[in-house]
């Protein structure tokens, strides 16, 4: 039977081709736009290396002091994390670090930029860098303060021209660092992996960091499973409710951890707080509602040239309804025949998003970016689809299908 | 005529509501892009107000979040920075703001004056700021040691805040402090207008914000809230002064404050990548509303195309009775038009309560009926010449041809 209606969806868009053609034209370009969202989204949120324990990692992103008139929210500060968020229940590691931040660096009469991430010696087992040389810094090196710096590839071609840089210095911000280790890049997508220079959190130029509640750090929690981290949670939360901060106007601090999910859907909710969750629901929500409000002009073009076409094939409809087909058998044909036709239109489209990823990546325009597709983006692109092939197909399969058999015979419209 | 239009239209009112709905979201979603597309338009030919030649802005860390503990060893340390760039013959002039032109971020206000509310950028500056961007005064004075230890706060205002607040009343003097602090708990300083410039606009070409009120930045006593350091040094360096320097300037701020990082750049630089930002958003989203309506438009022509085919013979008749091919086609594009009016109409109502709710406040009503007209015109150009092809067809109908099908 399915092999009947595919046979038939074929030879219906076989038959007028500059319909198809105009079908599959927004069919593919609305696809192509929503793959590439999905695409660059996958690339913030979802696992790749060096990110390899990602199923098991949360972080404690986002911290807010709230008094009873201001207000201050960013990343979590050092003080923080250091003294609250240190042997937490179900953790089996935490490591720290900045947010990697714009640095200069003057060679040879040229300036450089670089981005800089300050962490500590944990950061290293967590994350699952592949050295290209050298091997990573420790926690005693970072207690010792010692001047060490990991780099990424793209800065040891830039410093010392592609030749090997293990045991050089480098200078940044006014600093000295030896070169400890060179790893691969990583696209600047990826927060918490993403720098160019690593450094102990240690050697920055003032400690007035180790006070801070809300600052520019982020603590990375391996946890021992992750289905329990409510535990990991409440305890955290306990313990923040015991916090004096010492500036006045501020009466609580506050901090979750969490997916990096849901620190976007907290960092987009207008007002997010420190405490609480539910944010990625809530931005999913907001994600699904902005794919079909986009997905809406397409979907009512489509409907209306698929209306619009129900009439050409009237005495075909008079014929099955004349010889018994009930309704619900000729809208589930023609809803089969528009998924048919959204699907190859997705196809098209998927080829078109690796081609503008292709393009984005060579451009520059997102730093180290390897936008790629994977069976996650085509996932949800095929998923895509099908809520839009459903939304565009069922109203003229509807329509079509009450069609009076009489009428349909004598081709009314022609 | 019109009349037998509507009822043209109302026999197939199934797939011409269809239609209908389509060109009102089309509407909508061009509104919005050309909309954004005026107002940035609007925005890029407004006087700046000051010059970026040979500016470099120095940004510095003070390694602290926050932005209410300051010390006055910090001020200290600001004006010993300012003090070792003087030293340099490379540097011209020098001064002390909190936000540099084209920086990210910026820094609005607003409160209850006089009863009505008043919006406004802010801009905290030292009494060389004028100087060194090449601000015009326009009205009373700039700032300068007057102001000392008055109890008022000096304040400068640009021409369009001044007319917004005063219209064409006097604004020398005046006070444009907020009527009550925000929790009551301590008597509102004055802030005194002693000037007013012709503008500044701190984010540059793209900035949306009319008003700007200038404050006056000491470095002297206290260092609270209202007094505290510049996070930025403009420095105006001499012709001819290359990125060398660069390197030399900042090892000696290093060397005055080593615990502080800094960032020097151009402001020639800052507003190439301020209008980056701003453009490339801007392309992306025209690039897909240009595919949307390219879409829409290869959609109607089908629809309409299609619907053509299928009245072969009321166009037959028509042209058996006598109507001219003119006549033929004038229907189909009649038709079209009355359809692209009813769903326009419908838009604009939707589109016209956005400002009416004061919901984008900050969107001038001129850009907004720029906008709406752009659209307007686009859609109707846009439906009719999708129909044009479709209304040649029709008057290609053979009244026999036709007749015959019956």
């Amino acid at each position: 039977m399915l092999k009947n209606y595919l046979k038939l969806a074929w030879k219906v868009l076989l038959r007028r081709k500059f319909f198809t053609f105009i079908s599959l034209f927004g069919i593919a370009f609305t696809l192509v736009v929503l793959t590439l969202v999905t695409a660059l989204l996958d690339h913030v949120v979802a696992a790749y290396p060096p990110e390899t324990q990602h199923a098991r990692t949360v972080g404690i992103y986002f911290a807010e002091l709230r008094g009873e008139h201001s207000r201050r929210n960013g990343l979590a500060g050092y003080a923080l994390l250091d003294k609250y968020a240190r042997n937490l229940p179900n953790v089996e590691r935490m490591g720290v670090a900045t947010m990697a931040s714009g640095v200069f660096s003057y060679v040879n009469g040229q300036r450089l930029k670089s981005y800089l991430k300050r962490t500590d010696g944990t950061y290293w087992q967590i994350l699952d860098f592949k050295f290209l040389e050298g091997g990573p810094y420790s926690d005693a090196d970072v207690a010792d303060h010692r001047m060490v710096a990991v780099i990424n590839d793209a800065t040891r071609q830039r410093f010392f021209g592609g030749q090997p840089a293990l045991g050089r210095t480098i200078e940044a911000d006014g600093q000295r660092f030896t070169v400890v280790g060179v790893v691969p890049d990583v696209p600047i997508l990826r927060m918490v992996p993403f720098s160019d220079i690593w450094v102990p959190h240690t050697t920055a130029k003032s400690d007035s960091y180790t006070r801070e509640y809300v600052g520019d750090f982020m603590g990375i929690l391996l946890l021992a499973d992750p289905g329990r981290i409510a535990l990991t949670r409440d305890e955290l939360w306990s313990r923040l409710r015991t916090v004096k901060p010492d500036d006045r106007a501020f009466e609580r601090l506050s901090a979750t951890p969490e997916t990096m999910f849901d620190f976007l859907g907290r960092m987009f909710a207008a007002g997010g707080r420190g405490e609480g969750g539910g944010y990625g629901r809530r931005l999913e929500l907001v994600l699904a509602l902005a794919a079909c409000l986009f997905m809406l002009l397409p979907a009512v073009n489509l409907i209306n040239l698929n209306t619009s076409r129900i009439m050409e094939r009237a005495s075909e409809i008079g014929v099955r309804k004349a010889f018994g087909a009930s309704s619900s058998t000729l809208v589930g044909q023609f809803v089969v025949e528009n998924l048919v036709l959204t699907l190859s239109g997705a196809a098209l489209g998927f080829l078109g998003a690796a081609l503008l990823l292709q393009v984005i990546n060579g451009s520059g325009l997102i730093p180290y970016a390897q936008l790629q597709l994977n069976h996650r983006i085509f996932g949800w692109g095929v998923v895509l689809a099908v809520v839009f092939g459903l939304l565009s197909g069922v109203y003229p399969a509807w329509r079509m299908s009450r069609l009076h058999p009489v009428l349909a015979l004598k081709g009314v419209s022609r | 005529m019109i009349r037998h239009v509507f009822r043209l239209i109302w026999n197939r009112k199934r797939t011409n509501f269809l239609m209908m709905i389509e060109i009102f979201v089309s509407f909508l979603v061009l509104f919005a892009v050309v909309g954004l597309a005026v107002y940035t338009a609007d925005n890029w030919r407004r006087p700046l107000g000051f010059s970026i030649e040979r500016l470099w802005t120095i940004t510095i860390d003070m390694k602290q979040t926050g932005d209410d503990s300051f010390t006055e060893g910090q001020q200290e340390t600001v004006r010993q920075l300012l003090l070792a760039l003087a030293d340099f013959r490379e540097v011209e002039k020098t001064a002390g703001t909190m936000g540099a032109p084209y920086q990210f971020g910026s820094w609005n206000s607003g409160y209850q004056w006089h009863g009505r509310r008043i919006e406004f950028g802010v801009a905290e500056v030292t009494d060389d700021f004028k100087d060194v961007l090449g601000l015009e005064i326009v009205e009373g004075r700039w700032f300068n040691r007057d102001d000392d230890g008055q109890n008022y706060d000096a304040v400068v205002i640009n021409q369009d805040m001044r007319q917004d607040l005063f219209g064409d009343g006097q604004a020398l003097g005046q006070n444009i402090a907020n009527d009550r602090s925000p929790d009551d708990t301590e008597a509102v300083r004055e802030k005194r207008v002693v000037g007013v410039i012709a503008a500044y606009r701190e984010d540059g070409e793209f900035d949306g914000e009319r008003n700007y009120v200038l404050y006056r930045k000491t470095m002297v006593g206290t260092a609270d809230r209202r007094n505290r350091p510049p996070r930025n040094l403009l420095v105006k360096v001499a012709p001819g002064t290359g990125a060398a320097f660069e390197e030399r300037l900042i090892k000696r701020l290093q060397a005055v404050a080593p615990e502080w990082s800094f960032e020097v750049s151009t402001l020639a630089s800052m507003r190439d990548t301020s209008i980056r930002f701003a453009l490339i958003p801007l392309a992306a989203v025209g690039l897909v509303a240009g595919f949307l309506m390219l879409m829409v438009a290869l959609g109607l022509l089908g629809v309409l195309w299609q619907n053509v085919t299928q009245r072969t013979r009321e166009m037959g008749l028509r042209r058996a009775k006598g109507a001219a091919k003119v006549d033929v086609q004038r229907q189909i594009l009649g038709e079209i038009a009355v359809m692209t009016s009813l769903a326009l109409l419908a838009g604009v109502l939707v589109a016209i309560q956005f400002p009416l709710l004061d919901i984008i406040y900050f969107v001038e009503p001129h850009v907004y009926a720029i906008g709406l007209a752009i659209s307007v015109s686009a859609i109707y150009l846009l439906t009719l010449a999708c129909a044009w092809y479709p209304s040649r067809m029709a008057t290609r109908v053979e009244p026999a041809e036709a007749l015959r099908y019956e």
